[in-house]
């Protein structure tokens, strides 16, 4: 393995995830660098999310997923942040954003109501993300961008060791993304969380990412992302017909669109 | 034992001064519908959430069979009816996290499995029928004082449950990965909220029977849902829901002289309509 020198927070050895006999993921190896962020790409079904959902525990998988324990950690296994890509929350769902952080942030039940502590915390987290006006908005009725910050806010408020992140800009408009993306990177360059991250955007990938990790239900390529982002590997990740090419309205970098597969 | 029934008996006499409070039997039943309605309904919110409506209705069925298995054996159709649910609700809990079917065709296929279970052995044993039909239609006014303090026990069993447990059910019908990382436990979580679903369905089922048990539950759900915005009203206005129409059903059963189960589910249903109207008359945001 590369870059020995670096701590990892985390190393996947020969990871094989099976679903109904057939094989999702076989044969990982792959680590997060501690406080580096780590791109996931793939074409859809390629076993992003599962590779998230392994990590996390989610789902039963063969092969080995090891914590290590960087000093900065103290003892025992990381924290681990997650984002997923989107709730699936009906409308109506009596559930407001300040309910969502009392059923983690606090012991008494929620339907006695939030305590002072929780109100504190969840009116610091989504300042931090910039969303303080959502505090009394039904989780429901919330836009993909909205959504996003306040799950961010939640997942940062446990100071994680590692943060995971599906498709956070999935479903956001071009500028709100930009927006988030930016923030999210001021964040993560104050905490040192390392943070991996699932996107279909290239652009992201290469502003934001320090590592890539290509996934095709195979690992294609990791490694450093000016080095692993070649021609050669994104035609053997999504195949031949894949283009790199540039929105006339983006600001210089590429955008992968992904023909036949949407 | 009996004191402490007659104790709360003669509380209901001063404190409810109606003619239909007068007989025992009235209380009895009005006292049973006062501690399952609001359990259930209570209930009602989370199981709304994690859409298990469909659980509940299974675990109601199974109770028929519970009852002809207790005639069967000679045992107390009551016990075996609790028994019984609890096995279904555990064993379908189990299959649903080990299988890549989808939820609805594990209950579908137990169901039917355990309906028709039911039917072979009430059609091999003839009295069998009479004895279904309290359990069918339920029958409050045929409550005993056995009954009552069950169903007592299982009002507190509930509230301390959902004290310490309401948080974590919810955050798993949220996002079951997200609530994992929160320190939710989902497999423990899911088997116990299972068992006391089935406990309360159980219970219930003396009140409004077999067929119209899963009101109970979704009903006052429902309603909450078109009014409430927040997690703690909503289960506020489920519970309200629940006792208003108990109490608003058994009355009306008194004076109209229709099966007092199928009356309570008519006042929720009520209730239901109300807030529905409400809901669409309120302005927009």
């Amino acid at each position: 393995m590369t870059g020995s020198d670096h701590l990892h927070t985390l190393e996947i050895r020969n990871l094989t995830v099976r679903k109904g006999g057939v094989e999702i993921l076989s044969g990982i190896d792959a680590h997060l660098r501690c406080g580096e962020v780590t791109a996931l790409v793939g074409p859809n079904g390629a076993g992003k999310t599962t590779l998230l959902l392994a990590i996390l525990g989610q789902v039963p998988y063969t092969g080995e997923i090891r914590f290590c324990r960087a000093a900065e950690h103290g003892r025992g296994a990381p924290r681990i942040g997650y984002v997923p890509q989107r709730l699936p929350l009906d409308p109506d769902a009596p559930i407001t954003v300040l309910d969502f952080f009392a059923l983690s942030a606090q012991r008494r039940p929620v339907f006695l109501g939030a305590s002072r502590r929780t109100r504190e915390i969840a009116r610091e987290s989504l300042e931090r993300a910039g969303v303080a006006h959502l505090l009394q908005s039904p989780l429901g009725r919330l836009s993909g961008g909205e959504l996003q910050r306040v799950l961010f806010a939640l997942a940062l408020r446990d100071a994680p060791d590692i943060l995971l992140l599906d498709e956070p800009i999935s479903g956001v408009d071009v500028a709100g993304g930009g927006q988030f993306c930016d923030f999210l990177s001021n964040v993560q360059r104050d905490s040192r969380f390392s943070l991996l991250l699932v996107s279909h955007d290239l652009s992201v990938v290469t502003r934001h990412a320090d590592q890539v990790i290509c996934l095709n239900r195979r690992l294609v390529c990791s490694g450093a992302t000016t080095e692993v982002l070649t021609p050669e590997n994104l035609a053997a990740m999504y195949g031949t017909d894949a283009h790199l090419f540039r929105h006339s309205h983006a600001d210089g970098h590429g955008h992968l669109h992904d023909d036949g597969k949407r | 034992m009996e004191t402490i029934l007659s104790g709360v008996f003669a509380l209901m006499d001063r404190l409810l001064p109606f003619a239909f409070v007068e007989p025992a039997f009235m209380k009895r039943a009005l006292l049973a519908l006062l501690l399952t309605a609001p359990a259930a309904a209570a209930l009602g919110v989370p199981l709304v959430q994690h859409r298990m409506a469909f659980f509940s209705d299974a675990i109601g069925h199974s109770a028929f069979t519970g009852v002809a298995l207790g005639v069967l054996l000679g045992i107390s159709p009551s016990s075996t009816m609790v028994v019984f649910g609890v096995l279904v609700a555990v064993a379908i809990t189990l299959v649903k996290g080990r299988t890549e079917l989808s939820s609805d065709t594990v209950i579908g296929v137990f169901f039917s499995t355990v309906v028709a279970l039911g039917i072979a052995i009430i059609s091999r044993e003839k009295g069998l029928t009479r004895n279904l039909q309290a359990f069918l239609y339920g029958d409050p006014l045929a409550v005993t004082d056995a009954e009552l303090l069950w169903m007592a026990a299982l009002f507190l069993l509930v509230s301390a449950y959902l004290a310490f447990l309401y948080n974590r059910i919810l955050l798993l019908g949220i996002h079951e990965g997200f609530a994992r990382t929160k320190g939710v436990r989902g497999p423990a979580v899911e088997i116990s909220f299972a068992l006391v679903v089935a406990l309360v369905v159980t219970a219930a089922i003396h009140a409004v029977g077999i067929l119209l048990v899963t009101a109970l539950l979704v009903i006052p759900a429902a309603a909450a849902r078109n009014v409430a915005r927040g997690a703690a009203s909503a289960l506020w206005v489920s519970v309200g829901v629940a006792a208003l129409s108990g109490f608003a059903g058994i009355v009306a059963s008194w004076y109209l002289d229709t099966a007092t189960g199928a009356t309570v589910v008519l006042a929720a249903a009520a209730c239901f309509a109300v807030t529905a109207l409400y809901r669409v008359a309120r302005p927009r945001e």
